[in-house]
């Protein structure tokens, strides 16, 4: 006998969904499944959606078209029932409010909370809750709504563009404490246009362009589906052709002696070249996201 | 109901000192002015007139308090944080009925600091039920007053709110007799005064103080009063809050 177990719930479904402002169609028909416990990336240049996306999500702007379900909800409802913890981009703070005050009070406003000193530790600000809002840092002002977020203790936890503003050190602490917090079980939904953040904190990377999802997987789906893999071998001699010729080789360039191959499959042209030629000094390298995400984005152009 | 926001908004209010001291030395100051030297004189209706000076600045200063919290929508409304609210179980209503609780709370020091000037410099003597009466109708007269500045709280901007609060409280305040009493004025100025509401809340508060006691039709304009002014306010706020 077989049975089927779903072991997990599904945090946000959106079908179909479409906005237009204007002339411009913000989102063109966007399908998302998000898994309770997945932490997903939302890639994507300005101007993809992302943010659009993320605000229909939330309940704060309407789609045009298609529905939208958080735990199998309203957006409304969900966030209504406290399961969900948001950290939209810059403003919409009261500036004259203390630090301990704002968190307090997003606490005070939901059914199950962490203590707010709680969260100030967790954000890393445990010591600026006696602070005005408006004397942070832009670093620090990222963390107060970091720590407004996950005050609630949320199922689901969207940042929009988390990291704008913050310098290199404050990114790594940032996502250092966002890490503590997937480590517990939470749904997480980003959007970034910082690639290497999307490569090292998403489980999977949803890669938006034009309003539409372009690509959807792990961040190495999303590297090896678009250009596999570059090798580079110093082969003297190097039959430039038949290296061309052989399956799942997509380029062939040459510098001197050395060849750069980009295949889709390097194992195989891996063993030609050690079998049949004297290639030497080889390298096998990945491309990295942002190779990746060129290239779709270049294809989607060509496309539209 | 959940008093979080309401703790939050009373926090920061607290904390500007600026806006306190004046919402309770405005009125105290007229008061002082106007209802000290009186030297046991009597309106018409009989009660001494350091006391109707007292309950018209009482009521003055409840209104102001209960306008000045409309400003704080606005300045709310401009920076997103509606947005940010949005994002938590706090229904809309919930935020309305909060910031109308944060009026009343903030017309009791005013209240009570020109009470306590009544007594000790206007020698004003009233028994506890007159006391009584007397607090709760200028206390809930700001009621009116709170749905006007929350209409103006959503009609304004940041930088035009201020003056235009200001500006409607003063004007409201003379107009309406609070400042100088209409008993004495033109015909017209009474008239005029008819037409406001603050006449209607000060004639609830000093009507308790009379032998005929409270003036049922001026209680139940100054109720007519605070359910339109709610109702534009609370349309301006739905018509604020739908616009996604």
């Amino acid at each position: 006998m077989t049975t089927t177990m779903t072991t997990t719930t599904t945090a946000v479904r959106l079908t179909g969904v479409t906005r237009r402002y204007g002339a411009v169609q913000a989102v063109a028909g966007v399908d998302l499944i998000i898994g309770s416990g997945e932490v997903v990336a939302i890639l994507g240049p300005n101007g993809a959606g992302k943010s659009t996306t993320i605000e229909m999500l939330l309940g704060l702007v309407r789609p045009d078209h298609g529905s939208i379900q958080v735990y199998g909800q309203s957006p409304y409802d969900a966030i209504a029932a406290g399961r969900v913890g948001a950290m939209l981009q810059s403003g919409g703070i009261i500036e004259d409010a203390k630090v301990g005050e704002l968190v307090g009070l997003v606490a005070g406003l939901h059914p199950k909370p962490m203590p707010a000193h709680e969260a100030l530790e967790r954000a890393g600000i445990a010591d600026l809750g006696d602070r005005v809002f408006r004397t942070l840092s832009g670093g620090q002002k990222q963390r107060v709504r970091f720590a407004m977020a996950i005050v609630p203790q949320p199922d689901l936890i969207v940042l929009d563009e988390p990291t704008t503003g913050m310098d290199v050190e404050t990114r790594r602490a940032f996502w250092q404490a966002m890490h503590a917090e997937t480590a517990r079980g939470r749904t997480v939904l980003f959007a970034t246009h910082y690639l290497d953040e999307a490569d090292s904190y998403a489980d999977r990377v949803v890669l938006m362009r034009h309003g539409r999802v372009v690509a959807d997987g792990t961040a190495s789906e999303i590297k090896a589906g678009v250009s596999g893999r570059t090798i580079r071998a110093t082969v003297p001699d190097a039959d430039l052709g038949r290296l061309a010729a052989l399956d799942g080789v997509s380029t062939v360039e040459t510098r001197g002696d050395v060849v750069l191959l980009q295949c889709a499959d390097s194992d195989r042209v891996l063993r030609h070249l050690l079998d049949h030629t004297t290639a030497h000094d080889i390298e096998v390298w990945s491309p990295d996201l942002e190779d990746a995400v060129l290239a779709l984005s270049d294809a989607e152009e060509a496309v539209a | 109901m959940n008093l979080a926001y309401l703790r939050f908004d009373l926090r920061r209010m607290v904390r500007n000192k600026r806006l306190m001291i004046f919402s309770i030395l405005m009125p105290l100051a007229l008061f002082l002015v106007f209802g000290t030297h009186t030297e046991g004189a009597r309106m018409d209706t009989g009660i001494t007139a350091a006391a109707y000076v007292m309950v018209s600045m009482a009521m003055f200063g409840s209104m102001s308090a209960a306008m000045s919290s409309g400003g704080a929508i606005a300045t709310e409304r401009d920076g997103g944080w509606n947005r940010t609210l949005r994002l938590t179980p706090l229904k809309p209503y919930a935020y309305v009925a909060s910031k109308v609780l944060l009026s009343l709370v903030l017309a009791i020091a005013p209240l009570v600091a020109v009470f306590v000037a009544g007594v000790a410099a206007g020698g004003v003597r009233l028994d506890t039920g007159q006391w009584t009466m007397v607090a709760l109708t200028s206390w809930l007269g700001a009621l009116p007053f709170a749905g006007l500045g929350l209409i103006i709280g959503y009609v304004a901007t940041p930088d035009s709110v201020q003056p235009i609060t200001g500006l409607t409280t003063m004007m409201v305040a003379a107009f309406g007799g609070l400042w100088l009493p209409v008993e004495n004025m033109p015909d017209v100025m009474r008239d005029i005064a008819r037409l406001t509401p603050a006449y209607w809340t000060g004639q609830t508060a000093r009507s308790t103080l009379t032998s005929a006691g409270i003036d049922s039709r001026a209680l139940l304009v100054v109720l007519a009063w605070t359910l339109v002014l709610g109702y534009i306010g609370l349309r301006r706020f739905r018509a604020d809050t739908a616009r996604a």
